[in-house]
């Protein structure tokens, strides 16, 4: 079982939990923020995140500006995050591309495709 | 439905973005007609998300007892109220953003705000609403659910007849994109 740590940042609680089900289920360990501002703070205290699926509209700080802040910020290669939302815009992918992002998943997102993704970001057999 | 045909496709839209969104929870909606449904009795929850360009501003609420947000809920059966006023304001969100979604092809963008709910026993929408209008509503297992469309348009808005490839102008549900 893996025990790669995911970082999930979403104002949502039912996404959260419905993410955090699923990729515990993988063996995952979850780390949950509920805006970029958090999801920032939660880098600085968790050591040891493989990764971050990050919602884009939320309160107090967006997803596209939790990737701009987080723009390295670490010493090795960048922490790949993939955006999870409503929004499809092939505007908004391109500009969250442009700002680092890793993927994008629109909600409501299918299970089998979340893992999947997460695997190969996380460099994990699927 | 709204008397103005600009706001009567948006509203056929968004209702149509509505049943998409419920069917893909497993939930099978009466579409109804006729006008306003008796205030549900006793808790009941609304949801709502602001959007927004140049040319449109609005909203979109839902309305239901709070029965009928734990009917949709997606996971193990332990919720507390705010799971279910987290749960319909995440409901609104991904309806109103697949509303966007699909006006990307008659190239109209949209902004959102966050949702916002509230609980409270017999609420009912009243005040800002034109009598006049209809809500988007659908009857799922002998209960309702509203959804009220507030629309202020501007004298020039018109959607065009012929939407482009809808799959070419945004990104669908449940796609995923690893770059």
């Amino acid at each position: 079982m893996s025990k790669k740590s995911v970082l999930i940042v979403d104002d949502s609680l039912t996404v959260r939990q419905q993410v955090s089900l699923t990729l515990k289920s993988a063996g995952y360990q979850i780390v949950e923020a509920c805006d970029g501002r958090e999801g920032v703070d939660a880098l600085r205290a968790h050591e040891g995140i493989a990764m971050v699926l990050c919602d884009v509209n939320m309160p107090r700080m967006s997803g596209l500006e939790f990737l701009e802040s987080i723009k390295g910020d670490a010493a090795g290669p960048p922490l790949p995050v993939v955006m999870l939302t409503t929004d499809g815009s092939p505007e908004l992918i391109a500009r969250a591309k442009r700002a680092g992002a890793k993927g994008w998943i629109v909600k409501p997102f299918q299970t089998d495709l979340l893992l999947a993704a997460v695997r190969r970001i996380a460099g994990e057999p699927g | 439905m709204p008397g103005n045909s600009q706001e009567a496709r948006l509203s056929e839209l968004l209702a149509q973005c509505t049943a998409e969104l419920l069917g893909e929870l497993g939930i099978q909606p009466e579409r109804l007609t006729g006008g306003r449904q008796p205030p549900p009795a006793g808790e009941s929850i609304a949801a709502f998300s602001g959007f927004g360009s140049d040319e449109i501003r609005g909203s979109f609420t839902f309305l239901g007892p709070r029965k009928l947000f734990a009917r949709l809920y997606p996971l193990p059966p332990t919720v507390t109220p705010r799971d279910l006023t987290d749960w319909a304001c995440e409901l609104v969100n991904q309806s109103v953003g697949r509303f966007r979604n699909r006006l990307l092809a008659y190239g109209v963008k949209l902004a959102l705000s966050v949702p916002q709910s509230a609980l409270a026993e017999e609420l009912c929408l009243a005040s800002s609403f034109d009598p006049t209008r209809s809500p988007i509503s659908f009857a799922i297992d002998s209960m309702v659910l509203e959804g009220w469309l507030e629309l202020d348009l501007t004298p020039s808005f018109r959607l065009v007849e012929d939407p482009v490839d809808r799959e070419s102008a945004a990104l669908r549900e449940g796609s995923v994109v690893l770059f």
